[in-house]
């Protein structure tokens, strides 16, 4: 592979980054072989040396995605760091696509309660107060029913924000094991 | 040699190469690559990662043949960071050669 086939692939392969960062990657390489080629060397010969662009490209991507990720925690950028990482190799594939998709599955889990209890508070507080108009007939009495509804639904609104807490942290914790998993995978 | 083996060392390597004096990227790959086999391009991603974290910083100097060179520099965090890896290295290489050493007793 000559210079300008390098370039060429290691440059489509980092398509997506900002400008700014490309341009600096390209930079270090066309320095390497403007080097490489003052002492003699041939471009197949260094740029075999330097290894697959296509690795090397996608060694940068997954780290660019992680740090967007880490300092603009929005969902899509937590999805794509996970892509990234998991594009290094099917040993991440494993390791951070299965723990990934449970977390999800637990975070869901944790706001479908949430939105339960609370719906359950609503509907207790309307129900022991309508139930009378309607002719219902509530076993309990309705005003402490009535209460116990009002309590039921700031006890699911409580535990939404609770589930705020628990997907920042989430969030955190994801990066950090992304960071960890590329720093073990990374060649 | 075991890829696994020169992950974790390769940062070490750079570090210690960079607080002996201020290099450029070809002279870091050319250091390295003269001891340990690697694939040369993975020092670029490295370099640029270690230089996101604070360890170095970078300034472009004029050189003789062709146009300016990337120099780094090691900043007082990579000195302490460092430090610490070159202490868990040493820590590690001790372990690993007890272990050898005592199956070769054992044989």
């Amino acid at each position: 592979m000559n210079k300008k086939e390098f370039i060429d692939i290691l440059k489509n392969q980092l398509y997506g980054l900002p400008k700014e960062d490309i341009d600096e990657i390209l930079y270090d390489y066309e320095e390497h072989f403007s080097v490489g080629l003052g002492r003699g060397k041939l471009e197949d010969e260094i740029s075999k040396e330097l290894g697959d662009p296509k690795k090397i490209a996608k060694s940068y991507k997954a780290h660019i995605v992680i740090e967007n990720a880490q300092n603009n925690p929005t969902p899509t950028n937590i999805v794509k760091a996970v892509i990234a990482t998991i594009a290094l190799g099917l040993f991440n594939l494993i390791f951070v696509l299965g723990p990934f998709i449970g977390l999800v599955g637990v975070l869901i889990g944790l706001f479908g309660a949430a939105l339960g209890i609370t719906v359950a508070g609503i509907g207790a507080f309307f129900g022991s107060i309508f139930a009378p108009v309607f002719g219902g007939n509530v076993s309990v009495n309705p005003i402490g029913a009535a209460f116990m509804g009002i309590g039921t639904t700031a006890l699911g609104i409580l535990f939404l924000i609770l589930n705020i807490y628990v997907v920042k942290f989430a969030y955190k914790g994801t990066v950090k094991y992304l960071k960890y998993n590329i720093d073990i995978i990374k060649k | 040699m075991n890829i696994q083996f020169k992950k974790g060392v390769l940062e070490l390597c750079v570090l210690v190469l960079l607080s002996k004096n201020d290099c450029y990227g070809y002279e870091l790959v050319e250091k390295i690559s003269k001891y340990i086999n690697i694939s040369e391009g993975t020092v670029y991603p490295l370099l640029r990662r270690l230089q996101k974290e604070g360890y170095f910083t970078s300034y472009l100097k004029e050189s003789t043949e062709g146009p300016p060179r990337k120099y780094y520099k090691i900043t007082d965090e990579g000195k302490k960071i460092k430090n610490e890896l070159i202490d868990e290295w040493n820590h590690f290489v001790k372990g690993v050669n007890s272990i050898i050493n005592e199956e070769d007793l054992n044989e």
